[in-house]
């Protein structure tokens, strides 16, 4: 296990937000973490990347107690794409993945032209080296999000961590970066564990799932034994359901849509009624 | 790059060569060439006219231009350094109070202890550093480590000095004392001499050096907090360090000549439109920017009126409608977060 966690309380001030966590994660393999708004699962990602310090418990990365390591010796195991990012200068998006190179990066150096191709070469994976002179600012979110994952592939660690990357992305984008992280996640043998909100991107995407409610783990499994109808309804809330489209593909879906302000004026029944109708893709 | 080098180095002599003629006595080009291939004290027998001349030339007219681009290029530098840390465009390298501190420095040498160029100097560098730790214990009494918290600390620090200013002030003798602190309080080289260059280039080359060495680090800096410690920075640790360096170099230079103001924050936003925000290139072109600006801005100060302007007079009047021309032009993307 590339990434071992055991036991964890963890929290702002005095009151732990996420408490007794046990989690691991494997090489070659995606894990989403999922759970509702507020349920933890930003503050786990902040205590893997130990920006957060842990209250109890403990996190091994590599076989190898997370607390007794140095900063930049994190930061060469530990990748992190932030969920939002902006900068108060108008960088280019190349100067921007640059700065991942850091860690290797002697203080008083400049990137040489090795970094400069690896970092060129890290932007050509995720589609965007068209986009090297152009100021970070002023690209798309979904942009700015895949200079963002560039930045943390030229990182070049064994574990990468994901914060919503899906938030601020458009439908097509957020399948594009998912299809992006699978690929990326084999054949780097990468370990990478993203929270997520969509159980559909989950589904597709993602091997291990670990749900957290109310700061525990609710269910912790492969995907496809996991991801089941009672567990999203404890974890998500009691309005979700499972289906499988005419077309054959997997989706979850509300189980009843609340009736609306102007079909309530017409008091007809049929509203009350379950949603049923199937929704293809 | 390299030809905008050359054309920068080239408008650089040449502005030298003209701050070096203009003055109140005023040295032909060909005369300022002959003087500095002769070199200072020269064993010349040459008498009356020359001799003047070559006493004026080496012992004010050259400490002044060296001092001006010495602390021109240190401030600004500063400046630079300050709009990186505080991930804010605005910011200036007196935003931790290391002005405010100088000038109570200044004033209290003035009035209490020997009104002598080096006592006041000392005493403005010492207060100038002061002022700027205290902002930071008081920030780091604060659970919140956030740079705007360290912001605020500077502006309390800054708002205590500048009340204490004011109150010595008031109790300074109105005929000679309060004339002096005013004056300092706006700046001027007019004192510049060989021994205040060997006060503050110890401070300063080293420092800008420095800063130009680690600059490549302040690119991350910028970023959030957060996403500087993942890519591996200590960021606590660099901040320190850098506003140690870069407090040190403002308080060289405003302990030498008082209060340079404008020139910290408009010299980085010059430098960006001509090499771009990147802070490798940012920083040494901040430097050279800023030596180059207060020279000139120092010759106007000291030639366009029969007595002395104060020099912060010149750069505001100079450098404010800079930065509004900048603000309308540069676009948008220089001064806001988002697009």
């Amino acid at each position: 296990m590339t990434l071992d966690i055991r036991h964890l309380t963890a929290g702002y001030g005095k009151k732990p937000v996420i408490s007794d966590i046990n989690m691991t994660a494997a090489a070659g393999r995606i894990c989403a973490i999922m759970g509702r708004n507020g349920s933890g699962k930003t503050t786990l990602l902040r205590c893997i990347n130990r920006v957060l310090p842990l209250m109890a418990g403990s996190i091994r990365i590599m076989g190898e107690d997370a607390t007794q390591l140095a900063r930049h010796h994190i930061a060469q195991k530990i990748s992190v794409v932030p969920q939002a990012a902006f900068s108060p200068f108008a960088f280019s998006c190349l100067d921007m993945v640059l700065m991942a190179g850091a860690p290797r990066i002697r203080a008083w150096a400049a990137p040489s032209k090795k970094e400069i191709c690896s970092a060129a070469a890290a932007m050509a994976e995720t589609g965007i080296d068209h986009m090297k002179n152009q100021p970070f600012n002023a690209v798309s979110g979904g942009e700015r999000q895949l200079v963002m994952l560039a930045r943390a592939l030229f990182q070049q660690t064994p574990i990468m961590l994901l914060d919503e990357p899906t938030a601020h992305l458009d439908f097509t984008n957020q399948h594009r970066i998912m299809a992006l992280m699978h690929t990326l996640a084999r054949k780097r043998k990468m370990t990478v564990v993203i929270t997520l909100h969509d159980p559909n991107l989950s589904h597709y995407y993602c091997d291990d799932v670990v749900l957290i409610h109310q700061g525990r783990i609710a269910a912790a499994g492969t995907t496809a034994d996991t991801l089941t109808d009672t567990v999203l309804t404890r974890v998500l809330g009691d309005n979700i359901q499972l289906d499988v489209t005419t077309k054959g593909v997997f989706v979850a879906v509300p189980r009843t849509i609340p009736p609306k302000m102007d079909d309530m004026a017409d008091q007809s029944l049929e509203n009350q009624k379950p949603y049923n109708k199937k929704v293809s893709l | 790059m390299k030809k905008k080098w050359a054309i920068l180095g080239s408008v650089f002599f040449l502005a030298a060569l003209i701050c070096l003629c203009i003055g109140r006595y005023p040295i032909h080009p060909d005369q300022v060439i002959r003087l500095l291939l002769t070199g200072p004290g020269a064993d010349n027998p040459a008498t009356g006219n020359i001799a003047d001349q070559m006493k004026i030339f080496w012992n004010i007219r050259v400490p002044r231009v060296i001092m001006t681009v010495l602390a021109g290029a240190g401030i600004s530098t500063a400046g630079a350094v300050f709009q990186a840390l505080f991930r804010n465009p605005l910011a200036a390298p007196d935003i931790l109070g290391v002005t405010a501190g100088a000038g109570f420095g200044a004033a209290l040498a003035i009035i209490f202890l020997v009104p002598a160029a080096i006592v006041i100097q000392t005493s403005a560098f010492v207060f100038g550093i002061t002022a700027v730790t205290l902002a930071y214990i008081l920030a780091g009494l604060s659970r919140d480590r956030s740079p705007s918290v360290l912001v605020i600390s500077g502006i309390v620090i800054s708002a205590i000095f500048q009340a204490g200013l004011s109150f010595i002030m008031y109790l300074a003798n109105p005929y000679d004392q309060l004339a002096q602190i005013i004056f300092w309080t706006m700046g001027s080289f007019h004192t510049a001499s060989w021994a205040k260059i060997q006060a503050i280039l110890p401070v300063l080359v080293p420092g800008i050096l420095a800063l130009v060495l680690f600059s490549w680090r302040l690119n991350i800096m910028t970023q959030t907090e957060e996403d500087a410690l993942s890519m591996g920075i200590p960021v606590m640790r660099w901040r320190i360090f850098y506003v140690v360096v870069s407090t040190l170099m403002v308080a060289a230079a405003v302990a030498a000549a008082g209060t340079v103001a404008w020139i910290g924050l408009i010299v980085p936003h010059i430098a960006r439109y001509l090499s771009g925000p990147e802070h490798t290139r940012l920083i040494p072109m901040s430097a050279f920017l800023g030596g180059l600006f207060l020279m000139v801005m120092d010759t106007v100060a000291r030639s366009v009126l029969l007595s002395e302007i104060p020099i912060s007079i010149v750069t505001s009047f100079f450098g404010a409608p800079f930065l509004g021309y900048l603000v309308i032009h540069a676009g948008k993307a220089r001064f806001s977060h988002d697009t």
